[in-house]
């Protein structure tokens, strides 16, 4: 692992102005500046967003399917429920692929760890960095910083089980990939490559699962109100919980993140 | 280094073994490595995949060859897979396109001034001012879909501007070919063929991999339409070839064109770690050449010097900027047009390009649509200080 310094960065324009100078005038003459105007580009992309079909459809529930549908999604007030299964299905997604970067992030934390010694500081100590109000919850008190990865990728793991037991609850099948899951895969795919690169640092790789943990925070706090809506207390109080535990998660990303990049600059965590 | 193809007898075959691991090695850094370092792993896979091809149209055609073929490629594709994972998985696949464009600009205006045959020479600066203005396209689509500034992968040595039109690239097939060289024709012509027709071919598979990834629809149609024209550009360099020659004598020339072009990365690598590895895959080419010389002798019972001449290579590619040559050829040949083979004045265009092309064009032109008004800005076009915020 090699940390992230000065050296020679061969990009912008900066590195070679002759050569520059030599491009814009060859533009000068051959495609001289006009008023920008991106007409065509725009055109093209709403006729095709007109004519366009969807990503795909909404599994059926499986109750629906055998023709039994008296329990579950029937009884959901004030929400579609084919709306809620395309939501549950996503999040399931989304706990399923966090566990999975958890586990690169691990590996990435393992290799540093081995080479450098400990660079994170545990987890109890970044929660007033992080501008959360109220205490470190009790989860994180001495708890190195393997262990809460470890047990961060426990919760999503837990979280991914738990939605999957609510949609079969609700009729649904856990396994199928709902539009949502679909496109919300399609949006973290630059976070697997993030992090699986043995070239990013770990407070690069961090700065990715914020990204993960943002998004799952506004997640959770939509589908534990579409679960109110619905008047789906049970599964509402459970979608509570996780969202406390991802606002943990957020926070202790944050606030590693944070110390990373001002307290180990130049070090190869950074 | 002074290579001598008729004597210099490299890594044996039977010793070309590599593990998974060595295969899967460290990428180049997109950010600090040269661009002539991502050109030169361009061209090789290319040239790696093409001698693949080569060898599998081979198999199909010769019954003696069979085993001695099957050995061949086996350690060309792991050759490949070496080179081609040198690309880091931080280029968005276009960022890897606007790499190509620059290396069929590069390469092609360097076998340009180094080809002896004028026809042909006329024949690359064609194709070259073509390749030039795709690069153009995909930095206006790299600008306008990624945010992104073309120049960080060109690095200031190849200009971004418009050359011949690429909506007036789409000919009529009869228009791509060209009148092949014939056996007599300089060593240095063969090779130059070889390698333009196998960095092509890898262009034009690479974009018809990567079109559908986009989930823009005029990036989808922007790839559909230069994979087409791609597809010209093989038939254009893949017609000089001579079409005469036996399976075994291109066989020879296959390698040959390998052993040439990686005695030219190794002269110009600039990254230590990429230059052993064109030294070792060298060695390793020259062991092929063992393998495709006896088997040239065996069953054709030709001499190999009717094909290699005194066994001296020609003058290596230059891994460099053209931008003088190609701004001049952008002045006095962009007008050019085909006819059959021939190179003629706009008004002699073969007429059924006409047709073929206003058909294509019928709905609109791609190439025309993303690049409407595009100035290629350092920092890209949001840099400049006339756009309103």
């Amino acid at each position: 692992m090699e940390a992230t310094t000065p050296g020679h960065n061969r990009t912008g324009a900066a590195v070679s102005p002759s050569e520059i100078q030599r491009m814009q005038d060859a533009v000068n003459t051959l495609s001289p500046p006009t008023p920008i105007s991106t007409r065509q580009f725009d055109t093209e992309r709403l006729a095709y967003i007109a004519d366009a079909d969807n990503v795909g459809s909404i599994p059926p529930p499986a109750s629906l399917v055998k023709g039994t549908l008296k329990k579950g999604l029937a009884r959901l007030k004030g929400v579609s429920p084919n709306l809620f299964l395309d939501k549950l299905g996503e999040r399931i997604a989304f706990e399923r692929t966090g566990t999975r970067l958890y586990d690169a992030l691990i590996s990435k934390y393992l290799a540093l760890s081995n080479a450098e010694g400990d660079v994170l500081p545990p987890a109890e100590s970044v929660f007033d960095a992080a501008g959360l109000p109220g205490e470190a919850p009790a989860s994180a008190a001495g708890e190195t910083p393997l262990e809460t990865l470890r047990r961060i990728r426990a919760e999503e793991l837990g979280h991914f089980r738990m939605l999957c037991d609510s949609t079969t609850q609700l009729g649904g099948d856990p396994t199928a990939q709902t539009p949502c899951a679909d496109v919300i895969a399609t949006a973290s795919m630059g976070l697997v490559q993030v992090i699986s690169d043995p070239r990013t640092t770990m407070a690069q790789s961090l700065n990715a699962i914020l990204t993960a943990e943002l998004t799952d925070n506004a997640g959770w706090e939509l589908l534990e109100e579409l679960a109110e809506e619905a008047g789906q207390s049970d599964l509402a109080d459970r979608f509570s919980q996780a969202l406390g535990a991802e606002q943990e998660h957020l926070a202790i990303v944050s606030g590693w993140l944070r110390t990373l990049v001002t307290d180990e600059a130049g070090t190869p965590a950074v | 280094m002074t290579i001598d193809l008729l004597k210099d007898t490299g890594t044996p075959l039977a010793q070309q073994r590599m593990s998974w691991k060595e295969m899967v090695g460290k990428p180049i850094s997109k950010l600090d490595d040269d661009a002539f370092t991502r050109v030169r792993i361009i061209l090789m896979n290319g040239l790696e995949l093409d001698s693949l091809r080569t060898k599998q149209v081979a198999l199909r055609m010769n019954r003696d060859a069979r085993v001695e073929l099957a050995q061949l490629m086996r350690v060309e594709q792991h050759q490949a897979t070496t080179i081609n994972w040198l690309i880091g998985a931080d280029h968005s696949p276009l960022e890897t396109t606007i790499g190509y464009e620059q290396a069929a600009i590069e390469i092609t205006a360097s076998v340009a001034e180094l080809e002896p045959d004028t026809y042909l020479a006329c024949a690359y600066r064609y194709a070259l001012l073509e390749d030039f203005d795709h690069l153009y396209r995909y930095s206006a689509l790299l600008d306008r879909l990624e945010g992104k500034d073309a120049n960080n992968i060109v690095q200031g040595y190849t200009d971004i501007v418009p050359a011949r039109p690429t909506i007036l690239h789409h000919r009529a097939p009869e228009h791509d070919l060209l009148r092949p060289y014939d056996s007599k024709a300089a060593l240095a012509t063969k090779l130059h063929a070889v390698t333009l027709t196998g960095a092509e071919f890898q262009t034009h598979d690479y974009y018809m991999n990567i079109g559908p990834l986009y989930a823009d629809p005029l990036a989808r149609q922007l790839y559909a339409e230069i994979a087409s024209v791609e597809s010209q550009h093989i038939t254009h360099y893949g017609s000089m070839l001579n079409p005469d020659e036996s399976v075994l004598e291109k066989l020879l020339l296959a390698e040959a064109c390998e052993i040439w072009n990686y005695a030219a990365c190794v002269e110009q690598e600039s990254n230590p770690r990429v230059k052993a590895l064109w030294e070792r895959f060298l060695d390793f080419e020259l062991g092929h050449l063992q393998v495709a010389l006896k088997l040239f002798k065996d069953f054709e019972r030709r001499d190999p010097a009717e094909v290699l001449g005194n066994g001296r290579l020609p003058d290596f590619i230059k891994f460099k900027s053209h931008r003088e040559f190609v701004r001049q050829t952008i002045a006095r040949e962009t007008s050019l047009r085909k006819d059959g083979t021939q190179f003629v004045n706009e008004r002699d265009e073969g007429r059924s390009s006409t047709a073929y092309r206003d058909a294509v064009n019928a709905d609109g032109s791609p190439s025309s649509a993303v690049s409407e008004t595009y100035s290629w800005t350092p920092g890209t076009e949001l840099m400049r200080a006339d756009l309103a915020a």
